[in-house]
């Protein structure tokens, strides 16, 4: 089934425009690798997927679960199992990461017309999930964000997605500034929550991730638009040629 | 509206001609009289202030002025005082009303050993001294047309003295309520004195009912050598009403004191805090929140002065405006000469909670040393929109992550709250002006 439907998707930020007409399907149970220079307009799509306002979609239309997604707030999108990982995650000051947390889990069980998580419940979730992504357990009650490591930072957007359990999980960027070790966990982290019921977008820089997460379709983003897409061996080609073979786009 | 300066002539008139038909003081001490008198002939000489004078420019006073504003014969109805329970539960809470003792709403509880806490009224013996030692000596009467009024005509002295060495974790409150008399004047009044070595907590509230009336509290604290002093002040004063007051303090050598201020309410109100570090090792904390509304006008001016060498000071204001509401936070720094070594901060942070309000920051620094650490910083913005989408992004609603980001800015100052009680009852005033629903009260 379909999960994300996007056709030709125009958006737009202080009226310059920078996506010129996407069209990109993920099923459930896929995981899509979205490749490409920086400047491409990678985090714009996630941005304008996540509902950023601060982008304006000018032309086309995304269906997400068969509801269409532009009509949609952010947090509503959240609700309904949408989940960004951030390229440069938000710090926070004054809200504890734990705090906050427990405020967006129960804001998505209410959504599901669920009770909210008892406090010992809720704790002994958010330590297992620590533990599969290496977040240390101090880091928990520190504020969002603030003053981790580059590194810290992506693994607490992975130990977010662990813990509120996306259908579509959008990570972007999560390994760039990572070292092998911290890649292979948040590598290990996304492949333990693969699932039938589970879509992922991964928009990356580098081929190397795909050694470990190993995708199902490759895209490559470019000046705006998809310029090719193809199986996994695509990000291997990639690796050896470069954007310079899509031309002078890619200078 | 600019008042004509034969109107403004007439206004001073109006204050002393009921300084004048006053009713006669039966038993005061001359020393009080004289000091009343001390009080009128300064408010005489200096009037309301001008709208030019530099340090009142902002503050919109036409409408006191025009207003005359009179001490009532007794206390009125108190619609504030009905139901009301005072923010802390430990130890004594005296109670005034309209300036006057209320021993029936005051609760009693033992005063921790050498303290000793009262209305002048009721007072005799070494506080009885101390009060005659102390009162009007550090109101800056002279300067400040308010705190000049109060002088003039205060009704009652809530007294606080802690004895040589004695120590008490017990805070004494205070709380000054203005009845539901419109048009009256208000003159509270609080004296802390803390002699050497001593260590007290006291904090003092102000509330009101919905009148129109004027509210000029004055309040001294003398904090001898290494004493400590914390003293917290909520301000909660009626929808309609003006309250201009002071707090001076003096610290001398190796004496600390804290201050925490949380003002909230009135139409317009206005604070000026005076600091003299005055002896060596002297140490002065301010901290500062307002929260603003409506067309609400919430004035702050600190004086800090450091008088002699290793003095610090440090000052954290935190405002969050909303509506059409202004504010005013000017802080000067002075560092006297030969006062090396001094290290004073400043800081003010204001957040808009709406396009159409309006923080003004102004820190100043006066400085006639060479070897002295001074810094400051202001700022003034927005909620973060990053923050705010991130929030969303995981599932929070918008008026939720607004008030997560709100309380956390603003909560940094409750933080250090030592009263128990006293932090609940701020975080209650700081959630009431939250947007969210229950779920930031549940999570943070
Ligand atoms: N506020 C803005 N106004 C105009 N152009 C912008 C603005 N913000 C980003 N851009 C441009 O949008 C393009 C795509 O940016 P982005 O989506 O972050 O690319 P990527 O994630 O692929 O590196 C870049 O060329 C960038 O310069
Ligand atoms: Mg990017």
């Amino acid at each position: 089934m379909a999960l994300l439907e996007i056709e030709n998707l125009h958006a737009a930020i202080d009226g310059t425009e920078i996506l010129k007409g996407i069209n990109l399907t993920l099923n459930t149970g896929e995981v899509h690798a979205i490749m490409g220079p920086n400047g491409s307009g990678k985090s714009t799509l996630a941005k304008v997927l996540a509902g950023d306002e601060a982008y304006e979609v000018t032309q086309g239309s995304i269906r997400y679960n068969g509801q269409d997604l532009l009509d949609m707030d952010p947090e509503i999108r959240a609700r309904e199992g949408m989940f960004l990982g951030f390229q440069y995650p938000v710090e926070i000051p004054g809200v504890s990461n734990t705090y906050f947390l427990k405020a967006a889990v129960n804001a998505i069980r209410k959504h599901r017309g669920q009770d909210e998580m008892d406090a010992m419940e809720f704790l002994q979730l958010i330590r297992e999930r620590a533990k599969t992504v290496k977040l240390e357990d101090t880091l928990l009650q520190r504020p969002v964000n603030e003053g981790f490591s580059g590194g810290e930072k992506k693994r607490n957007e992975v130990f977010q997605m662990a813990v509120l359990e996306p259908v579509l999980a959008i990570l972007d960027e999560t390994d760039s500034g990572l070292d092998i070790d911290a890649l292979r966990t948040v590598a290990e982290g996304v492949n333990a929550m693969r699932s039938a019921e589970r879509g992922f977008l991964v928009i990356t820089h580098y081929q190397r991730l795909l050694n470990y997460i190993v995708p199902d379709h490759v895209h490559v983003l470019l000046g705006g638009k998809v310029v090719k897409s193809g199986g996994k061996e695509l990000a291997k080609e990639l690796e050896q040629s470069g954007y310079a073979m899509f031309g002078e786009q890619a200078a | 509206m600019n008042q004509p300066v034969e109107s403004i002539a007439e206004q001073k008139s109006v204050y002393l001609r009921d300084f004048e038909h006053a009713p006669a003081r039966d038993g005061e001490p001359e020393w009080l009289t004289a000091l009343r008198r001390r009080g009128i002939e300064a408010f005489e000489r200096r009037g309301f202030p001008h709208s030019k004078e530099e340090s009142w420019r902002k503050t919109r006073l036409s409408q006191v002025a025009n207003t005359h504003y009179t001490v009532q014969p007794a206390a009125g109805e108190a619609s504030v005082l009905a139901g009301y329970r005072p923010a802390v539960e430990a130890g004594p809470c005296l109670v005034f009303l309209d300036g006057r003792f209320d021993a029936e709403r005051s609760r009693w509880a033992e005063l921790p050993a050498g303290v000793t806490a009262a209305p002048l009224s009721e007072l005799d013996g070494a506080a009885a001294t101390a009060v005659e030692n102390h009162l009007g000596t550090l109101a800056p009467v002279d300067e400040h047309p308010f705190a000049a009024l109060n002088t003039a005509f205060v009704q009652d002295v809530m007294v606080i003295h802690a004895a040589r060495g004695s120590l008490s974790e017990t805070p004494i409150s205070v709380v000054f309520a203005s009845s539901d008399s419109e048009e009256q004047a208000v003159y509270p009044r609080l004296l802390v004195v803390v002699e050497s070595g001593a260590e007290l907590r006291v904090v003092e509230q102000h509330v009101g009912g919905g009148a129109n009336y004027l509210s000029c509290p004055v309040t001294e604290l003398v904090a001898a050598d290494g004493a400590i002093l914390d003293y917290y002040r909520v301000q909660e004063p009626g929808d309609a009403a003006r309250q201009l007051g002071t707090v001076s303090t003096r610290a001398g050598k190796d004496a600390a004191v804290r201050m925490h201020t949380l003002a909230a309410g009135g139409q317009l109100s206005r604070t000026d805090i005076y600091a003299d570090l005055d002896g060596t090792g002297a140490d002065v904390e301010l901290n500062g929140l307002y929260l603003t509304e409506g067309r609400q006008f919430c004035d702050h001016h600190t004086w800090v002065s450091h008088n002699t060498e290793h003095t610090t000071s440090r000052q954290v204001f935190k405002g969050v405006l909303d509506g059409r509401s202004e504010t005013v936070f000017d802080g000067l720094v002075k560092v006297a000469e030969g006062a090396q070594k001094t290290d004073a901060q400043q800081e003010n942070r204001n957040l808009l909670m709406s396009k159409m309000a309006l923080a003004h920051s102004n820190p100043r620094l006066e400085i006639y040393a060479d070897d002295v650490k001074c810094s400051h910083g202001s700022t003034t913005g927005q909620l973060d929109k990053e923050a705010l989408f991130y929030l969303r992004s995981r599932g929070v609603g918008p008026a939720d992550a607004k008030s997560m980001l709100v309380f956390a800015f603003a909560n940094e100052m409750l933080e250090p709250i030592k009263v128990s009680g006293l932090h609940d009852y701020e975080r209650g005033l700081l959630f009431r002006r939250l947007p969210g629903d229950e779920t930031v009260r549940e999570v943070v």
